[in-house]
């Protein structure tokens, strides 16, 4: 998708972008998908964990060919400088005078040892806008902690409230809050304080707890806590009002693939419109279920007959069926769904194909907004290991080609 | 007085739950959100958890939670005055947020109700939709839950226990994602309309928003063809899991080359303890001191040591069963040991770290249950803004709480008119 009307909102605006894996690199591709110069600061001796992941281009090895990687970096430029190096801070510095915003998910200890913190910042550049995503912030007794998504699922009472009642809790199978929660906070934050130093010309420090974070799309569960004394427990897929309300076993696929369907019950005329569907089946005429009381009451029960309706069903016809009477429905899509079946990702061209010099033709998630008139789009696919550095080192920090090489062989640059 | 960074912008927010977070995030910046209920109030008023366990459509939590800072007023958008009212109040705004279904969206169209025409009346206006699979495509019409999203956008399949059903997570996290999304977009939109005098429609799909949650599961569908499955916490290998404590249960990540202190650190700690057992002889400690990717990754290297890894799990989670789940994570964060507690509300609540950081805030929140109001300690901010940090200013709204202020007093309407349209319930 390109451009269709004028120039994105964020092209003039620089960021160095010292973060890594997953929740710093994912804030900035949203801020480069709509138009900044993103500067990815990366070095040989911490190479970025994604780029040593998984996925990757099978036959491939290297830094180049993890999907993990790459999909969270596109349109970015790739810049190697070893902050451990003697003479990499004036570098850094230099780079930090020409941004406009700082992005970091280093731990606090990091990020001071390397001299990154707001204060010498600003002494740099004093209306930079400077964004740290600490695990448990910049202050309190947690300071120091280590984690990332895997560990804040439990630390924000995710992994307690999700899953049965009667097992253990069971996390939510990925880094959930790694890839919206953390990173759309952060550029909230980042797109308010670009409009602040628009007006006002001042810069700021933007500090973002990762456990704060996630816990304030926690609310409801914790001003039960704190306001009734109710300490929540997991409820499976339960709602506290819609009944019959979950996912439910179809049909296997041909090939042996397990099918199921979610289905979301808000109102009596959708409840009588899932049994017009489902006319004939057991549950359709059994008095229990008549209201939605009685469906609460029975909830366990209805599970069971629901599922065995929906058991002969194919999932993807069913879900559609339901949603033509008004029932909220949708097939559990796995990822050859979402990839090769989905016809309405497909029509909207929610996913990108870039060519990469390494993976050739591969998937990138579109942006996470869409806007009409200027929507974000990916320029380039992701960086290769370092692609950029003679580039940013004399087109944006100024370095003559002597300069570079000084600084490569002394071991700044690579 | 601290600054706003959204100072000066006027929001008109028509969502219900699935859009309540995108303006609560612009209203607790600065913004000036003013709800658009109808007649009788926002339906998603009824959701738990209520004050005091009291349902009624001023005591939800969740309501109170979501609408802190905003504005309300009623209006009627199926009456010709009711239509007008909301035109005049438009021409006061800079961004509209609704999360209309596509029935809804159509029964307005045809009562002309049309973004598209306030935008050409308004070029600077920026209108954010709000929807389930988006404004176009064959999905379009399609009704949306949280459960739908997710299961839609690729993330239930892999949430859960593998022997059970696909899962849900908790905290109606399609609709934080909805809002944070749409958050986004109503923030660049704002930015470039303040720059060129243009504003433009903004559309977030919550099932395009939250499939970016799949991880790597549609990359690795690309890359190599296989979907990623439902693994729970199947204690693949020891020391990464959920394990019980003694009073709970932890999350437990650690030995994972470059993510905090190798496994060698696990056995000094139980050493410490007198509960390592046999893992300190020599027949476990080479095997953790050479703990590395390809143990973790390949299955054949896992079973090359299989009886070693079993009786460390074993030990292991004797360990953690020793220990309480306060103890385990932090003494196990002490020794940079990647361990989480897995918290309740009330852990939360009751954390010493957020109590020092003064992440909690003081809130009173009228109830229309006496005279009394709530005194709430509620959730703070996402974010720490040093110069224009987010604040609660105001408590959620009653219904219409604000129909004087903003017809009267701001839009300019007659006072005697007003009486006039409320008779006919058009407000």
């Amino acid at each position: 998708m390109t451009a269709t009307n004028g120039s994105r909102p964020l092209e003039g605006i620089r960021v160095a972008d010292f973060s890594w894996f997953g929740v710093g690199p994912i804030a900035a591709r949203t801020l480069a998908d709509f138009g900044a110069d993103v500067i990815r600061i990366e070095s040989e001796a911490r190479v970025d964990g994604l780029r040593l992941g998984q996925p990757i281009k099978p036959g491939k090895t290297g830094y180049n060919v993890c999907a993990y990687f790459n999909n969270f970096n596109a349109d970015k430029r790739s810049f190697l400088l070893n902050m451990s190096a003697e003479g990499s801070q004036e570098v850094a510095y230099r780079l930090i005078e020409r941004s406009d915003v700082f992005l970091s998910n280093l731990t606090p200890r990091i990020f001071e040892r390397w001299n990154l913190t707001y204060e010498q910042l600003r002494e740099v550049k004093p209306d930079i806008i400077a964004a740290y995503m600490p695990m448990q912030g910049l202050s309190g007794p947690h300071r120091d902690f280590l984690g990332f998504g895997a560990v804040l699922t439990p630390t924000t009472g995710i992994s307690h409230l999700s899953g049965d009642p009667d097992r253990a809790p069971v996390g939510v199978g990925t880094n959930y809050p790694d890839y919206v929660v953390n990173p759309g906070h952060t550029v909230i934050a980042i797109l308010a304080a670009l409009r602040h130093r628009r007006k006002t010309g001042q810069g700021q420090r933007i500090e973002l707890a990762q456990v704060e974070s996630v816990a304030a799309t926690m609310g409801p569960s914790l001003l039960d806590y704190t306001a009734n004394g109710v300490n929540q427990v997991r409820n499976g897929n339960k709602s506290s009002w819609m009944c019959p309300h979950g996912i439910y076993r179809c049909a296997d696929d041909p090939s042996g693939r397990e099918r199921w369907i979610a289905i979301a019950v808000g109102d009596d005329a959708q409840w009588e419109s899932l049994r017009a569907v489902a006319e004939g089946a057991a549950f359709t005429t059994d008095d229990r279920f008549a209201t939605l009381l009685g469906r609460r009451r029975h909830e366990d029960e209805l599970y069971i007959t629901l599922s065995d309706w929906t058991a002969s069903f194919d999932a993807a016809a069913l879900a559609l069926q339901l949603q033509s009477v008004g029932v909220a429905a949708a097939l559990v899509q796995d990822a050859e769904d979402m990839c090769e079946h989905d016809d309405h990702l497909a029509a909207r061209g929610f996913y990108e194909y870039l060519d990469h010099p390494e993976t050739d033709i591969s998937l990138y998630d579109g942006p996470i907004v869409k806007l009409h008139e200027t929507p974000g789009y990916l320029a380039s696919p992701a960086p290769l290991f370092g692609q950029h550095t003679y580039e940013v080192a004399t087109q944006v920090l100024g370095y003559s080609a002597d300069e570079v090489a000084e600084l490569t062989s002394s071991g700044v640059l690579s | 007085m601290t600054q706003s960074a959204l100072d000066g912008v006027r929001i008109l927010d028509l969502t219900s739950e699935m859009g309540w977070y995108c303006g609560k995030l612009l209203a607790d910046l600065g913004a000036d959100v003013i709800k658009v209920e109808p007649v009788g109030g926002d339906p998603s008023r009824g959701r738990a958890p209520f004050w005091q366990g009291i349902p009624g459509r001023e005591t939800s939590l969740r309501f109170w939670y979501f609408n802190a800072n905003k504005r309300s007023v009623t209006l009627d958008l199926g009456q010709f005055d009711g239509r007008w009212l909301f035109g005049e109040l438009v021409k006061t705004a800079d961004i509209v947020i609704e999360s209309w279904t596509a029935a809804e969206r159509a029964e307005l169209a045809e009562h002309d109700v049309d973004p598209d025409a306030y935008m050409e009346a308004q070029p600077a206006l920026i209108w954010v939709s709000i929807t389930g699979f988006g404004l176009d495509g064959p999905r379009a019409g399609w009704e949306v839950t949280d459960i739908v999203a997710q299961a839609a956008a690729g993330i239930a399949t892999l949430a859960g226990y593998p022997d059970g059903s696909p899962m849900r997570i908790a905290g109606n996290q399609a609709y934080a994602v909805a809002g944070i999304s749409a958050a986004q977009g109503a923030l660049l939109a704002l930015l470039q309309a303040e720059a060129t005098g243009s504003g433009q429609r903004v559309e977030t799909s919550i099932q395009e928003a939250l499939s970016i949650c799949q991880e790597t599961a549609h990359l690795q569908w690309d890359f190599q063809g296989t979907s990623r499955e439902r693994v729970g916490e199947s204690h693949r290998l020891p020391g990464i899991g959920t394990y019980e404590t003694s009073d709970g249960y932890i999350f437990s990540m650690v030995g994972v080359p470059g993510f905090g202190a190798p496994w060698t650190e696990v056995i000094g700690w139980m050493d410490e303890s007198g509960m390592a057992e046999d893992l300190t002889e020599p027949e476990y400690a080479n095997t953790f001191a050479n703990f590395n990717m390809r143990i973790l990754l390949d299955e054949e290297e896992q079973a090359k040591h299989a009886p070693v890894l079993a009786r460390a799990q074993e030990v292991l989670t004797r360990f953690y069963a020793s220990k309480t789940t306060m103890e385990a994570y932090e003494e196990g964060q002490s020794r940079r040991l990647l361990i989480g507690q897995v918290a309740t509300p009330s852990d939360i609540a009751d954390s010493e770290h957020l109590a020092v950081r003064e992440w909690w805030l003081e809130l009173n929140q009228p109830t229309r249950l006496g005279s009394e109001d709530a005194a709430l300690r509620y959730p703070g901010p996402p974010y720490h803004l040093s110069e224009t940090p987010a604040s609660i200013r105001r408590p959620a709204p009653q219904i219409g709480e604000h129909n004087q202020e903003v017809w009267v007093d701001e839009v300019g309407i007659p006072a005697e008119d007003l009486i006039a349209f409320a008779g006919e319930g058009a407000i």
